[in-house]
């Protein structure tokens, strides 16, 4: 079988049933599509197949036979970061990174369809990709910023009594 | 047939550090040639951010650019102890280790630009990787520098180790549970406030907003308190309305092993998080900081009850608050005994209803 | 000051948005074997027979561990507090929750792991089972632990923890009102998006190095080294870089398994959980039942407090007396009460045994309180917002076991949520500050109630 994975073909023997992201992690060495459920039900395995977002843990490699596979390493590299890997670096968006390749890839497929910057619309693309620890907000900011949409601070700070709110933070007098 | 809408409030306080204390945290530190700085800690970070806060305080407290550092948490080897990554201690506990560490190394560095400057190291202070004469700023030498002199012309290494311990506090009576020591670090504070709409006829409770407010002591990277802040609302949100390990409780049985069977909040769940920070430093803490990692799921479940109770008058007291409960709730529309002063909610939940009186709750007559 | 204070980037920021950061299940060793573990069917059970026999002669199968492979079977990993020692690395006479492990297998792939734990023979005699925390005092319960079914080590061998302050019946006496109520949240998972995973390679110099997901590098090489029998610099524990954790990476649930494994097969070794094992048998946060009485006054004050809880700590202690002591010690939550009866129990059932999550003890205690509060101002018609602030914690208030406060912020966050919602206060709850108590703030039950708050 082949697959052209982030512009290099390679060609695999292995049983058709075998999933994309075993044969990604185990046979190639491509590491950033986790293995978080095996379920299809988080979504940190998603990459993209022929430009759209598609959970590895759930596709039989003979179904893909031939297809064109993006993973995270293929989206843009720490020299040259995609716009959304910027916004997403920018507006901390990955606290600890284990649902971070799956997020971005299916927020990049969400914007080459020609998503918004509306929260309501990244909320609904991106649902059933599971975050534990950024809460989502963030990630809805980057992707929202990617868009090029405004970010609206949800944090303020305040002063103590008699003291001036630390300047350079959002909400903070100037 | 309608949907109802409330408001609950809530106010909390949790310890930063482990409970009675006694939880040590080490780091070590050494300046290679040209003046960059590695950074020895023994703390996981687990999406917290610990490699940048403590990275931030070791830039600080030395006196040399944030990208001047390298932070190496990586093995058991060339880091010290650290208790862990939990009781809110990575910033304070952890961060004071490497505060100390810093701090250490900055005496050694100071001595041998001393030497350099033929300055009293005393009269000393570095800033933006500069070593300079206080008060006489033109007499100046580069970190780098001294890093060089150090190794080519002195023979040193400059090193710098911490170690932070708050002192056990153990419990000098177990009948009263008194204690002589404070058995935390510092506290933390926070009020919130949840806005609901329940649906009465599915049961439905929909969190629309959350307003916090959270003093932290001092944010050392306000964002990274963000974070943890957001994330405490989603996972204090699921503790309210959606999760359950046991959807039987006590029973063990038909638990979800999967998402989807075990609901764990999603992107669909996020309210308007509306959130306010406030700095009233601790004593003892790098530059006043107390922990946020834990109380950030907190203060919200208890604000969703009552914010329920305030949309459709009945109360919940058993997490989450499912569909099944509210309804039931709403049938049921159960009053508290009211018995002379006493009031009385929730009595069939009590010890009371299940024990043959080998263990009971009572209020004396 | 440059970097403190300032929204630098995260350390480790790049790395995670272009797929470069390692984690323990990213790491690649040449001839890694797969584990699978053979876990309890049932919620509790005398194991009557154990055959590895077959599952050891399997093809592809290069080790099977039981607990007679462990050189400590049981280590307390608080022992350091005093709480000994209760529960078996792997199940040896007794499965007392479902999912208990029993064996563990490493072998080249993991079908053949996995079929060679369904080739082990296992002999069960069920008993039957205790869920209900509520029921474990009585006569004709089951027996769930071999201590009984509550924890009875505290400090002086008691067998609860207690807070005593003050006199709970003078301020039931005086009460105005008396308001019961009980609370019952949930255990829920962690969750996180890396499962428990461990990888461990036995060295050329006889050492082993544990790529390890935990959260504390220490704390776990310290609890396989006790397992073990071996000194500290037998182990070389790598990580610090955790897919989430949130509590539920301190168990150090695989790395012991695994060394034993490695250490049999002379291979590196890996154990990744399923999520379904992450759902069903890995720690989870405390169900608790919660049980308070309150007495207060017309106007506001709460006099006292008489609290029971039930921690239910499911098969093993692990970190519960830890966590209900932690409990305890914040029962009074953000306000001052004088009179205090705590007694709070660490009770066994018949599930997977709880364990530290986020907020660990005082998650449960917050919930409890605080919808409490929110009952008493509905019952005395008082804003929700100035009964609280009227009995916040202010500097020199005292813990429930006499602490000073020092740096209350309770009125200031209150305050800056009702000014945020455009709820009015009056006017002396508008400007009440965390200041030591005084005037009005200083009612005659917490005078001589009060601390130092520079005594520390």
């Amino acid at each position: 079988m082949k697959l052209t994975i982030n512009g290099v073909e390679r060609s695999f023997d292995t049983p058709p049933l075998t999933t994309l992201l075993h044969v990604l992690r185990e046979e190639l060495g491509i590491t950033s599509p986790k293995a978080g459920c095996q379920q299809g039900g988080c979504g940190s395995c998603t990459i993209l197949v022929d430009g759209a977002p598609r959970r590895a843990c759930l596709l039989p490699v003979a179904a893909i036979d031939g297809a064109e596979i993006t993973t995270l390493e293929g989206l843009g590299t720490p020299e040259a970061l995609s716009p959304l890997q910027t916004a997403f670096h920018e507006h901390y968006a990955a606290q600890c990174g284990f649902c971070t390749s799956g997020m971005v890839l299916a927020a990049h497929g969400y914007l080459e369809a020609g998503g918004t910057p509306e929260r309501e619309s990244i909320q609904e693309a991106l649902a059933g990709h599971v975050c534990r620890c950024t809460g989502y907000v963030k990630i809805i900011n980057a992707v929202a910023a990617a868009a090029g949409g405004e970010i609206e601070a949800t944090q303020r700070w305040l002063p103590q009594p008699g003291e001036e709110a630390p300047v350079g933070i959002p909400g903070a007098p100037a | 047939m309608a949907v109802h809408k409330g408001r609950g409030i809530s106010a909390i306080e949790y310890p930063t550090g482990m409970n009675q204390n006694g939880d040590p945290s080490q780091a070590w530190i050494k300046i290679k040639p040209d003046g960059r700085v590695d950074v020895f800690s023994g703390t996981a970070d687990i999406g917290n951010g610990s490699k940048t806060i403590q990275s931030q305080i070791v830039a600080d407290t030395l006196g040399v650019p944030y990208d001047w550092v390298t932070y190496d948490n990586s093995n058991t080897d060339s880091s010290p102890v650290c208790t862990g990554t939990f009781a809110s201690r990575a910033t304070f506990v952890a961060g004071m280790a490497v505060k100390k560490a810093a701090e250490s190394a900055k005496a050694k560095l100071l001595e041998i630009a001393g030497k350099e400057l033929e300055i009293d190291a005393a009269d000393l202070e570095v800033e933006d990787g500069v070593v300079s004469a206080k008060g006489a700023p033109q007499k100046n030498i580069s970190v780098a520098d001294v890093a060089v002199a150090a190794t080519w012309t002195h023979g040193e290494l400059i090193t710098g180790t911490g170690a932070h311990l708050n002192p056990f506090a153990a419990i000098v009576d177990p009948e009263t549970g008194r204690v002589d020591l404070p058995p935390h670090a510092a506290i933390s504070y926070a009020a919130c406030a949840a806005e609901v709409e329940v649906d009465d006829e599915t049961g439905h409770v929909r969190v629309t907003r959350l307003v916090q407010c959270f003093d932290v002591g001092k944010a050392i990277n306000p964002t990274l308190v963000e974070g943890q802040i957001e994330g405490g609302a989603m996972q204090g949100l699921g503790l309210g309305v959606l999760e359950n390990c046991y959807p039987y409780y006590p029973s063990v049985e038909h638990r979800g092993g999967q998402f989807g069977s075990y609901l764990a909040p999603g992107m669909e769940d996020l309210p308007q998080v509306d959130t306010l920070i406030i700095e009233n430093p601790s004593t003892g803490g790098p530059y006043g900081a107390k922990g946020i990692g834990e109380m950030a799921n907190n203060p919200q479940p208890p604000a969703i009850a009552a914010a329920v109770h305030d949309a459709i008058g009945v109360w919940v007291t058993e997490l989450p608050i499912t569909p099944e409960r509210v309804l039931r709730a709403l049938d049921s529309k159960q009053e508290p005994r009211r018995d002379g002063k006493l009031v009385a909610f929730d009595e069939e939940l009590s010890v009371n209803a299940f024990s043959d009186g080998s263990l009971k709750f009572e209020v004396p007559a | 000051m440059k970097a403190v204070g300032a929204r630098l980037p995260r350390y480790d920021g790049v790395a995670h948005v272009t797929g470069r950061t390692m984690y323990v299940d990213d790491i690649r060793v040449p001839g890694t074997l797969w584990t699978k573990a053979l876990r309890s069917p049932v919620d509790h059970a005398d194991i009557t027979g154990l055959d590895v026999s077959k599952a050891e002669s399997m093809k592809g199968v290069h080790a099977v561990v039981t607990w007679k492979d462990v050189p400590l079977l049981e280590y307390g990993h608080l022992s350091g507090l005093g709480i000994p020692a209760d529960e078996p690395l792997l199940a040896k006479d007794v499965a007392r929750y479902k999912g208990q492990p029993i064996a563990v297998v490493a072998a080249e792939d993991e079908e053949t792991a996995q079929a060679a734990v369904e080739a082990i023979g296992l002999d069960l005699t069920e008993r039957p089972a205790l869920v209900d925390v509520r029921q474990a005092f009585n006569s004709d319960a089951p027996t769930v632990h071999h201590w009984g079914n509550w924890y009875p080590h505290f400090e002086g061998e008691m067998d609860r923890r207690q807070i005593r302050k003050g006199s709970i019946a003078e301020a039931f006496e005086q009460a105005d009102l008396i308001v019961q109520g009980v609370y019952r949240p949930a255990a829920i998972e962690h969750v996180p998006i890396e499962t428990q995973v461990c990888q461990v390679v036995p060295e050329a110099d006889g050492r082993l190095t544990i790529y390890s997901c935990t959260q504390a590098l220490y704390f776990s090489m310290g609890v396989v080294a006790a397992h073990l029998e071996v000194p500290l610099n037998k182990l070389k524990f790598v990580g610090g870089t955790v897919g989430g954790g949130f509590g539920g990476k301190v168990d150090t649930a695989t790395e012991t398994m695994c060394s034993l494994l490695a250490l049999k097969a002379g291979r590196p070794v890996k154990w990744r959980w399923t999520r379904e094992e992450e759902f069903l048998c890995s720690s989870t946060r405390a169900p608790w039942h919660m049980e308070i009485a309150d007495a207060v006054t017309t106007d506001g004050w709460i006099l006292g407090r008489k609290m029971l809880t039930l921690h239910d700590s499911g098969a093993y202690a692990r970190f519960s007396p830890y966590g209900l002591t932690k409990h305890s010690f914040h029962h009074t939550g953000a306000y001052t009460i004088p009179n205090l009866e705590f007694d709070g129990y660490v009770v066994f059932t018949n599930r997977v045994p709880t364990t530290a999550m986020r907020g660990f003890g005082v998650t449960s205690v917050s919930f409890a309180v605080e919808s409490h509060m929110s009952r008493i101002a509905l019952e005395l018609g008082i804003d929700p917002f100035e009964i609280r602030l009227r009995n916040a914690n202010r500097k020199g208030d005292t813990s429930p076991n006499g602490i000073a406060y020092t740096d209350p912020s309770t009125i200031p966050t209150i305050q800056a949520v009702a000014d945020e919602l455009g709820h009015e206060l009056s006017a002396d709850y508008r400007t009440a500050t965390s200041e030591p108590r005084t005037g009005e703030w200083l009612p005659e039950h917490l005078v001589g109630q009060l601390g130092n708050p520079e005594a520390h």
